[in-house]
């Protein structure tokens, strides 16, 4: 583990490191010159040998995912390139576009070939506007070195690649509200079946992959997928770029190998908590995944199957630390007004519930809870996105995973901290 | 075919049906609000949730296809899919999803007027909570105008896009959309596109609780004070079928009625809200007689006397002038009195529209010029001259109470006639020059058997009764007939009538408004059909 490099971060602070020249420079774009004298199943099955897992949010096996579409579809193939980075507390994909973005664009590549893809999207969030412009000027670069456009590299593979900026919706990094925002619709996601590797964007076989899943693609090709396999645990494996901010130090994106300690995460790359206070909590990946006492976060390990067993998830990873002078309702009233905003508005249980939850929290903050009120707030959390154990019926209570990612925070901050929510009710309520 | 087990119900389905439409055919009741059988499936309402076993989410009955499975992943070895729609589970997300889409509820059942035809309500009755726990002030927020005839209560919605997906795969026309997001979403119009289409009415009906109200219906009345009568729209050839919704003597509101071989599930405005036309009419009631230029009423004897004096001469050649307004059975009796020539008047033609979807409303304005032309089939195109060669003197009009304006050669014919006998249940400019009028139901009032435009003869019900003195108009020319002849055959009822048709016209043989049923039977294929 000492001996751990970062890889897709390597360059990073490089004078001209998004270039084309610096990228050839340290031998980029070799990875699809391999790749072109492979066929598209050796492809999928070299990224399927490595494991790698989807570093958008959900974690789905990158290569099981590309191996959904059909074979001998007579539509067209899409590759859309989720660069709608909206989770709070992440900017990972922000960071990689600006410094290695060729490095992504050849990970498109490879992604595409493998799929059968030609024509490929980069849906990119709205905001990033300096990282759209660069991108335009990095595409172009590309389709003047043959690296795009008809016959890459002369061989007789053709791609395209289209840029599209979002216009400012968190629920269009869903896979599915993106394609529908995408085909110029109201980015409300889609109820599945039909999955977007048989009917995504125009109803064609379509593949969305995270920015930092096909960064990751030249190096598993060039290096092979045994290196990728031997970071970090087996079932997760690889480099993983760690977002931290909130209440340390030394805020920041971190590369490091999957399984590395949160403790080591928090206070030693990040360099403490601020004034070096106590931690009192993290979210371990974005504000959807349920946050981690002080206690648990000391003793856990960055990885799925490490997370899933405290009932967390790894998510994007993005570590948001909280220390002791956070006020968890009012954190908790924050994180609930985020989802009610976003909420598309689609699905009963997350439009309702979303609004719901931001008046009573409200209520709450200004003094005017009751006991019942904590009792509610389980209740309502549990009917948008229910528990976080997974069991039969207590989740999927919407067509996108929204629903989830509003509950699973907000139940844990109640669970996790009922007396600061106790504090906040009037005291003679409490002694009733 | 896969086999579904639904509760304790065994059933064989064909491959790709949802799990919803096996319930709903085999009477399993399976709530929901944002799926309906004519529009995409967005299951965004997550009403419809049920348990299928070997799934660890509950599952969106209305986007569950039933498959098969292969043989070792069959359950309990022989279900491609065993699905449970009211276990503990299941009943208690319904209540879970009931209690959301009451938060911002008003709870006006009161002056709402879609209460007592509300699913909202329904099933908050049936599955949902009998209080609430929402503490926090409501969302509430002013009606608006979608279009000149559709108005939205917003705090009524419960966003299930119905209405949204009409526009876009039903009329094609795209008015509706939603505007915000979130808990702010509401359905919207632009200012400069409203929901004015011709088939905006329609989004009134699909809107499963009282949110789109047609301003047509608004306030006027409850849904239990009125009485349902299945029939058929009369406002062009395509023949709509509707549910006509009546209360004593007055129509509230048409709906349409499903029938996949005419109208699928929806109807037009020009229908909708046809019936109108009907309500201020200035009506005749009585038999009329004209003498020195000024008609008085008579009693039915006396006017049938009059007209069978008249048409019983000696060798009096009589013109009849049948109307695609009417029955079958009306003109097809006509024909029978007639010696002459037989015309109709001129076809007065619109717009034909055709929408996306299919639907289409027919240029032919008039509800049956197939049926008409099937059992009267001397029409002449040239009547005039006819009625010249034969030197006709006499004329036997089926008004269709248009009050049209009377051209040339109409004014032509009828100045030749001595004699003009004019069966109609409005003072139409043509019933002025009548010597005899004889009075009729207006449409809504009659009985019968029409033919749309597709050749599919559909049951004609009335809704309500005949005004005044008038009769139904097979027995107004079945009192003609007898009056002329003695021994003409004697129909006690309509069914008598069409039993004679049918022996007529063999494309009509062994027609019976119990073979039509509520959704008529297709000629396509009969003899001289």
């Amino acid at each position: 583990m000492s001996t751990f490099e970062p890889v897709l971060t390597s360059n990073i602070t490089k004078e001209n490191s998004h270039t084309l020249d610096f990228y050839q420079s340290i031998g980029g774009y070799s990875a699809i010159k391999k790749v072109l004298s492979m066929s598209p199943l050796e492809v999928i099955d070299v990224v399927k040998a490595s494991n790698l897992r989807g570093r958008g949010g959900a974690g789905f096996p990158t290569g099981l995912k590309w191996s959904f579409v059909p074979k001998d579809s007579e539509k067209p193939i899409y590759l859309i390139n989720n660069a709608d980075e909206s989770e709070p507390g992440t900017f990972k994909d922000r960071l990689l576009m600006n410094k290695a973005p060729h490095q992504m664009l050849e990970g498109m590549i490879i992604a595409s070939y493998a799929i059968g893809c030609h024509t490929s999207f980069i849906y990119i969030r709205g905001e990033f506007y300096r990282e759209y412009m660069l991108l335009e000027k990095v595409v172009a670069e590309a389709y003047e070195n043959n690296l795009l456009g008809d016959n890459i590299l002369g061989s007789d593979y053709s791609l395209d690649v289209v840029i599209h900026r979002g216009a400012g919706a968190y629920i269009c990094g869903e896979e599915t509200g993106l394609i529908e925002s995408l085909e110029g619709k109201r980015g409300w996601p889609r109820i599945k079946p039909p999955f977007p590797a048989i009917e995504g964007y125009l109803q064609c076989p379509t593949v969305v992959n995270n920015v930092e899943t096909l960064s990751c693609l030249p190096h598993i090709i060039t290096r092979g997928a045994d290196w990728f396999q031997s970071i970090g645990p087996e079932k997760g494996p690889g480099p993983r770029l760690f977002c931290v901010s909130g209440r340390v130090k030394n805020p920041g994106v971190f590369e490091e190998p999957m399984g590395i300690d949160l403790k080591d995460l928090i206070f030693e790359k990040a360099g403490g908590i601020t004034n070096d206070n106590k931690l009192k909590a993290v979210f371990p990946g974005g504000s959807s995944s349920a946050i981690l006492t002080a206690a648990e976060a000391i003793d856990v390990k960055m990885d799925f199957e490490e997370l899933a067993k405290k009932k967390t998830m790894l998510g994007s990873a993005g570590v948001i630390v909280m220390d002791e002078t956070v006020d968890m309702v009012h954190a908790c009233l924050n994180i609930a007004r985020f989802y009610a905003h976003e909420s598309c508005g689609q699905c009963t249980p997350c439009r309702e519930g979303t609004t719901w939850l931001v008046k009573m929290l409200t209520r709450m903050v200004k003094g005017r809870g009751t006991l019942k009120d904590i009792n509610m707030l389980f209740e309502i959390t549990d009917n948008i996105g229910g528990l976080i154990d997974f069991s039969k019926g207590s989740y999927g209570k919407t067509i996108c995973p929204f629903g989830e990612a509003v509950a699973w925070p907000i139940r844990s901050f109640v669970e996790k901290f009922k007396d600061e929510f106790i504090k906040y009710l009037p005291q003679e309520k409490v002694a009733a | 075919m896969p086999l579904l087990k639904i509760d304790s119900l065994e059933i064989e389905v064909e491959k790709g049906t949802t799990v919803l439409q096996a319930a709903m055919v085999n009477g399993i009741e399976i709530p929901y609000y944002c799926y309906h059988p004519a529009l995409e499936i967005v299951g965004s309402c997550r009403m419809c949730l049920v348990e299928v076993e070997g799934m660890p989410k509950l599952q969106v009955s209305c986007n569950t296809f039933v498959g098969e499975a292969p043989p070792e992943r069959k359950i309990e070895g022989k279900y491609d899919m065993v699905v449970n729609t009211h276990n503990d589970l299941v009943i208690q997300e319904r209540k879970n999803v009931l209690e959301f889409l009451l938060l911002n509820h008003p709870l006006d059942c009161p002056v709402c007027d879609q209460a007592g035809e509300c699913y909202l309500q329904d099933y908050s009755f049936k599955f949902g909570n009998a209080h609430s726990r929402f503490d926090e002030d409501k969302r509430v927020r002013p009606n608006e105008y979608l279009g000149s005839q559709i108005v939205i209560n917003h705090n009524r919605c419960i966003l299930c896009s119905r209405c949204i997906r009409f526009t876009r795969e039903i009329s094609g026309t795209s008015e509706l959309f939603v505007e915000a997001r979130g808990n702010k979403s509401k359905i919207a119009a632009l200012e400069d596109k409203p929901l004015d289409n011709l088939l905006a009415g329609n989004v009134a009906d699909i809107c499963p609780v009282g949110a789109l109200l047609s301003t047509d219906y608004i306030h006027k009345n409850r849904i239990w004070n009125l009485k349902k009568q299945p029939s058929v729209c009369q406002d062009c050839s395509v023949g709509c079928n509707v549910d006509v919704f009546y209360q004593k003597d007055k129509i509230l509101r048409l709906t349409p009625r499903e029938n996949h071989d005419v109208n699928g599930y929806f109807m037009c405005d020009i229908g909708r809200y046809g019936f109108h036309r009907f309500e201020d009419l200035d009506r005749i009631t009585t038999p009329m007689a004209r003498s020195n230029g000024s008609f008085s009423a008579v009693s039915w004897d006396e006017a049938i006397r009059k007209t069978a004096d008249k048409l019983g001469d000696e060798g009096a050649k009589i013109a009849g002038i049948v109307s695609p307004f009417h029955t079958n059975e009306t003109n097809f009796m006509l024909g029978q009195i007639i010696n002459g020539p037989t015309g109709t008047l001129p076809q007065m033609n619109d717009e034909e529209i055709i929408y996306q979807s299919g639907f289409r409303i027919s240029n032919d304005r008039s509800p049956n010029r197939r049926g008409m032309s099937d059992v009267c089939p001397a029409l002449l195109e040239d009547l005039v001259s006819e009625i010249d060669n034969q030197d006709v003197r006499m004329i036997y009009v089926l008004d269709d109470g248009i009050d049209r304006e009377i051209d040339d050669v109409w004014k032509k014919i009828l100045a030749k006639m001595d004699f003009v006998v004019v069966q109609t249940y409005a003072m139409t400019t043509l019933a002025q020059s009548a010597n005899i009028i004889l009075p009729g139901p207006a449409p809504y009032e009659r009985e019968g058997t029409i033919t749309n435009d597709g050749g599919r003869v559909q049951w004609l019900r009335p809704s309500l009764p005949m005004k005044g003195e008038s009769r139904a108009d097979w027995e107004i020319l079945m009192m003609v007939m007898k009056a002329l002849d003695k021994d003409a055959q004697d129909f006690t009822d309509i069914g008598q009538v069409m039993k004679d048709m049918g022996e007529k016209f063999p494309a009509y043989d062994g027609l019976s408004f119990f073979r039509l049923g509520p959704h008529g039977m297709s000629l396509n294929g009969r003899a001289n059909g």
